[in-house]
């Protein structure tokens, strides 16, 4: 980042404020950037996405990513995730280094590391919630904890829902499915990409109580991109970035105060939001 | 607009090129059989003039022998003789007659001890004429002494022998060595005309082995004067021989040829109905992707409208896309085709043993027009129903959300099942041999509407089966999730395993009716063949050919030690009370015991001279009872009087009259070509085929068999044609495999998201790979049953419309489950392109993808 030439408000590797309840002294980090740079194209059509992101996401806690549009918000966690490959720089989840990872070992740290939340739901329409919710698990070969399953459908409040295709569901109930699969199989980190874009606001806000919830009963580990500064301020820890680098950083936010951090970085560019 | 609409179809190419495989195939197919036919036709045309180009007439006589004209077994009888050749040389007008002898009973024996050229084209021998303008020698000299022949280039190549040489042949007289002194060929530097072997003796050799008949010709050639026309030399010549068939060299290459080409035709035919059958899935597959083309495009034709495009427009728009991909894809099949076309005539000639004086290809206009018609006519019917469908949403509806809503099956249902009901009813009409069609076109149009009956109904049908296949998957994911897909779009599952299924089917019902033809045949050899040893005789063709034994050789074999009946058959076309009917004769008695004859009146009994036993039959066609007198008309006796002493019901050995060897002198060929041996004590069955062996010995157009070696013949015969069915059908099961991977590809393409989602919690490649397999097997075996469970019934319905006796009803067990258990492998091959696409997505892609 220092080579990006841009002002660093706060290092993350530094942070002190972190909390929650589950972090274990010998391996307190559930995710790590390291000076990662991303690249699309070459020559006069290169567009530098990330610029020596480096970022750690300590374990149990929720952070939120924010910043304008193009801001490289979704390329850092999508390279995070082992979704996208990294240009340069390292990104490890947990223990395991991602970069570098082969087809066979991102799917095997997507399948045992890794959580999803995605903004349009992306459940199976063949298979019933019950069966979505455990897809994760089946595909893993691994039994469900009984208990833990009952403890997560109760949470998201789908017991009598657990039967029912996709398609008859409401995008609330979808949406809470789809948080329940992520959480079900206890990954070491869970990615949610705008998990309430296309919630109204009531649902909306019943999934982020659900996810901050699940961080602070069960030492959950939370990573979620969004561009709206309510969900973000459900977060312990929001991240903001612009021209592709880390800029600032917030703790315990309330939406003004994210509200106002958006408004400056804004300020330059045109008004997004 | 329409600029605009192409561009959109174009972005989907390999889905274009799978729906254009399909005409592709088909055309290629039914032009293929056009050329290859008119090829091959063209080629007899011209080995026909050839042989007749130096005739201006040609003079033979009038075969009144009975059913003398398709008589192929025998000597020629149909003769001239001298004082025909003077009364032609008179004539005003004639510059040269040169009379010939001809017969396609010389047989070279090779060095391996069988005939050269097999059971293939005619084994003729000629007499050496040495001005003769087809025939042109090239080594050695003509054949002067009896025991002296000339023989062409294509037998002393096949056979190996040369100048020189000592061979034995087969004519009338039994295997007899003769030196080969010449070795001529044909114009054009051709070894044959068209594979055939030619043995050249001389004259008085050639009269008296091939014709046995001193001083006789089978056919007189006539040079016309100058100045005089082949016409009117003719109309002169049959003025004074008026018994005589007079013809000028272009009539008689005009009668040949039409003679080959209804052969010609009726190959052509067939392969045309496979072609269309290939088509017909073809369609389905057609209909499948522009379905889900416009499905897919929904969106953007509702833009279309929304601007302001007629319903007319979008229809007319869809249907010229079809008409041009027809369009084009047929005339990439008519390209391919010629080149199939070329090839298949050259396996047509092999498969004969012919060599046809044609090089290149015969391409007509009319194949031309019909494969581009046919191609083009199929994708635009295959189209229009999408293409009605898609310009009958509402514009907002279609823009707001792409997916509409799947519709109700029941009056799919419904209509399927009045369908097939319709089929089944015709089915059975044609069993009956009710109604006024014939049964074949009864059979047939039944079995479209139950194809369509059926692929109307697969979507209900598919409900169970595939729920049935999850729960047997359900410990797989990617099992479980393939065969949940499979259930996902009924419709589409369904039109593609229809496409499967009527390839299966036809495969099916060819199989059953196979099955039933073989357990019919070894029933009948069981129930009516009462002998454990058969002697049987090579199949030879042409007028003139002769294979055989001398019926002598009855008693002979009936005296071997251990042999309780033995019976020598010879047959031949003679004329009972002025109809031409098929006669048997050797020992009645051997033969009532070994065929198991029964009795219906009068004594069916030994026979002496003079006697006979008729078939029921023949008995009522004639009106004949016991004790009624029957005038046999012969080709070479004259007419004699038999008496009927027996009625005896025909079965499937013997189904026609019988007489005595003593009545038989005037038959065609001196020689019997069949004989059944019953043996006392099956222990001495191979000693008495030891004995069998040594009898034939020299005659190697004659086999000794047991009784199942003459089933395996049969059976193998079946087996053969079989096997060219499914060959053909090949081509049908091709294309619905294909309309699977398109189906599966336009399935992968439309579930991109989903893809990406079960990759991104934590599916494997290859698992996700086994997830399209599953779907790809589940539809192909789909297909499969619905085809086998149809085949079946069509092969039950065509045995019993026949009712022949010759079918016995039999379910080829094992044959379904080789089908069924090809349906998975060609599903499995089905899925390797869709199942490769879908794991090498991009997962972060796929997610995004909309």
């Amino acid at each position: 980042m220092e080579a990006a030439g841009r002002t660093v408000l706060v290092r993350p590797d530094h942070d002190l404020f972190t909390r929650g309840n589950q972090v274990t002294a010998s391996d307190p980090v559930a995710a790590r950037a390291d000076d990662v740079w991303k690249v699309y194209g070459s020559g006069e059509a290169e567009v530098i996405a990330l610029r020596g992101v480096s970022v750690t996401f300590q374990r149990g806690v929720f952070t939120a990513i924010m910043g304008p549009s193009g801001s490289g918000k979704s390329t850092l966690m999508h390279c995070l995730a082992g979704l996208d490959s990294v240009t340069r720089g390292e990104v490890h989840i947990g223990e395991t280094r991602v970069t570098g990872l082969g087809d066979a070992g991102l799917t095997k740290l997507r399948r045992d590391k890794v959580g999803f939340i995605f903004q349009q739901f992306n459940l199976l329409p063949t298979l019933s919630a019950k069966e979505n919710i455990l897809l994760p698990l089946s595909i893993a070969g691994r039994k469900p904890d009984d208990a833990w399953f009952d403890t997560v459908i109760k949470t998201v409040a789908l017991q009598d829902r657990l039967g029912h295709r996709p398609a008859q569901l409401s995008g609330g109930q979808q949406q809470r499915v789809a948080c329940a699969r992520a959480l079900v199989a206890r990954p070491e980190v869970i990615f949610a990409d705008e998990p309430t874009g296309n919630l109204d606001s009531k649902s909306g806000a019943d999934v982020l109580g659900f996810l901050r919830d699940s961080v602070k009963t069960y030492g959950q580990t939370i990573v979620m991109v969004t561009h709206d500064p309510v969900a973000a301020s459900y977060a312990d820890r929001v991240i903001f970035l612009a021209d592709g680098a880390v800029v600032d950083e917030l703790h315990s936010p309330t939406p003004d105060m994210v509200l106002d951090r958006m408004k400056k970085l804004d300020a330059p560019a045109e008004v997004t939001r | 607009m329409f600029r605009s609409m192409l561009r959109g179809l174009l972005t989907h190419k390999l889905r274009l090129a799978l729906s254009a495989l399909a005409v592709i195939l088909g055309t290629m197919f039914m032009s293929g059989a056009f050329v290859a036919g008119d090829t091959f036709a063209q080629g007899f045309t011209a080995l026909f003039s050839t042989v007749n180009r130096d005739i201006d007439v040609e003079v033979t006589a009038q075969d009144t022998t009975p059913g003398g004209q398709n008589a192929q077994l025998g000597t020629p009888t149909a003769l001239l003789d001298q004082q025909d050749v003077d009364t032609v040389q008179k004539v005003d007008g004639v510059a040269k007659v040169t009379p010939g002898v001809y017969s396609a009973g010389a047989r070279l024996i090779g060095t391996d001890g069988k005939v050269v050229g097999g059971n293939g084209p005619p084994q003729q021998g000629i007499a050496w004429q040495n001005d003769d303008p087809l025939i042109q020698l090239r080594q050695g000299r003509p054949p002067q002494a009896a025991n002296e022949i000339a023989i062409n280039q294509g037998l002393s190549t096949d056979s190996g022998f040369g100048l020189g040489q000592t061979a034995d042949v087969i004519t009338l007289e039994p295997p007899t060595p003769y030196t080969i002194v010449g070795i001529f060929g044909f114009p054009g530097d051709r070894p044959s005309l068209a594979g055939e072997t030619t043995v050249a003796f001389t004259l008085p050799q050639a009269q008296r082995v091939l014709l046995n008949a001193p001083g006789k010709f089978t056919s007189l050639d006539v040079t016309a004067a100058a100045g005089v026309s082949n016409d009117t030399l003719r109309d002169r010549i049959a003025a004074a021989l008026p018994d005589d068939v007079v013809r000028t060299g272009a009539q008689v290459a005009q009668e040949q040829q039409s003679a080959t080409s209804s052969f010609v035709n009726i190959l052509k035919t067939g392969l045309v109905v496979f072609a269309l059958i290939g088509m017909f899935t073809g369609a389905f597959l057609i209909f499948n992707t522009f379905s889900m083309l416009v499905a897919q495009r929904t969106r953007e034709l509702a833009l279309y409208r929304s601007f302001g495009a007629s319903r007319g427009q979008v229809n007319r728009s869809v249907l010229l896309e079809s008409v041009l991909l027809g369009l084009a894809a047929s005339i990439v099949g008519l390209g391919l085709g010629i080149l199939v076309g070329y090839i298949l005539n050259k396996a047509l000639q092999s498969f004969i043993d012919a060599s046809l004086p044609v090089s290149g290809v015969v391409v007509r206009a009319y194949a031309v027009l019909t494969t581009l018609a046919v191609g083009t006519a199929f994708t635009v019917v295959a189209a229009l129903i999408p293409a009605l469908r898609a310009s009958r949403v509402p514009p907002i509806a279609a823009m707001r959300d792409a997916v509409t809503p799947d519709k109700p099956l029941t009056r799919l249902t419904i209509a399927g099942a009045v369908i097939l009901a319709g089929g089944g009813l015709l089915l059975g009409l044609g069993v009956a041999h009710v109604g006024d069609l014939p049964t074949w076109l009864t059979l047939g149009i039944g079995a479209a509407l139950c194809f369509l009956g059926v692929a109307l109904l697969a979507p209900i049908i598919s409900r169970p089966l595939t729920t049935a296949a999850g729960k047997a998957f359900a410990w797989s994911v990617p099992g479980r999730l393939g065969a949940r897909n499979t259930g996902r779009n009924p419709r589409r599952t369904a039109v593609t395993a229809a496409a499967l299924m009527i390839g299966v089917a036809l495969a099916t019902g060819a199989g059953v009716f196979a099955q039933s033809a073989k357990a019919g045949i070894s029933n009948a050899f069981e129930r009516d063949v009462n002998a454990q040893l058969a002697v049987t005789t090579s199949f030879s063709q042409g007028p003139g050919a002769n294979a055989g034994f001398p019926p002598e050789l009855e008693q002979t074999m009936a005296a071997l030690p251990g042999v309780s009946a033995a019976v020598a058959l010879r047959t031949d076309t003679v004329n009972l009370n002025g109809s031409d009917r098929f006669v048997l004769a050797g020992d009645a008695q051997a033969a009532s015991t070994i065929f198991n004859l029964k009795q219906v009146a009068g004594n069916v009994r030994e026979l002496n001279p003079g006697e006979m036993l008729v078939d029921q039959d023949t008995a009522d066609a004639l009106h004949l009872g016991v004790g009624n007198q029957v005038t046999m008309r012969t080709a070479r006796a004259t007419p004699v009087t038999l008496d009927v002493v027996g009625i005896f019901k025909p079965n499937q050995a013997i189904s026609s009259s019988l007489i005595s060897s003593a009545d038989a002198g005037g038959f065609r060929s001196p020689f019997a070509q069949q004989g059944f041996v019953q043996v006392a004590n099956d222990s001495q069955v191979p000693q008495v085929r030891a004995e069998l062996d040594r009898l034939f010995a020299n005659n190697p157009e004659v086999t000794v068999n047991d009784q199942s070696q003459l089933i395996d013949q049969a059976n193998n015969f079946v087996d053969i044609l079989l096997g060219i069915v499914n060959t053909l059908l090949a081509l049908t099961i091709i294309v619905a495999v294909l309309g699977v991977v398109n189906t599966l590809l336009l399935s992968v393409f439309e579930r991109t998201r989903e893809l990406g989602l079960i990759r991104a919690v934590g599916m494997s490649r290859a698992q996700v790979g086994r997830m399209i397999t599953v779907e790809s097997v589940l539809i192909s075996v789909f297909g499969a049953l619905l085809g086998i469970v149809i085949g079946v019934g069509l092969g039950v319905a065509i045995v019993a419309a026949l009712g022949d006796e010759f079918l016995s009803l039999t379910v080829p067990w094992g044959y379904l489950l080789i089908t069924l258990a090809l349906a998975i492998v060609a599903g499995a091959i089905a899925a390797v392109l869709p199942a490769i696409r879908a794991a090498r997505l991009n997962v972060l892609q796929a997610i995004a993808y909309e």
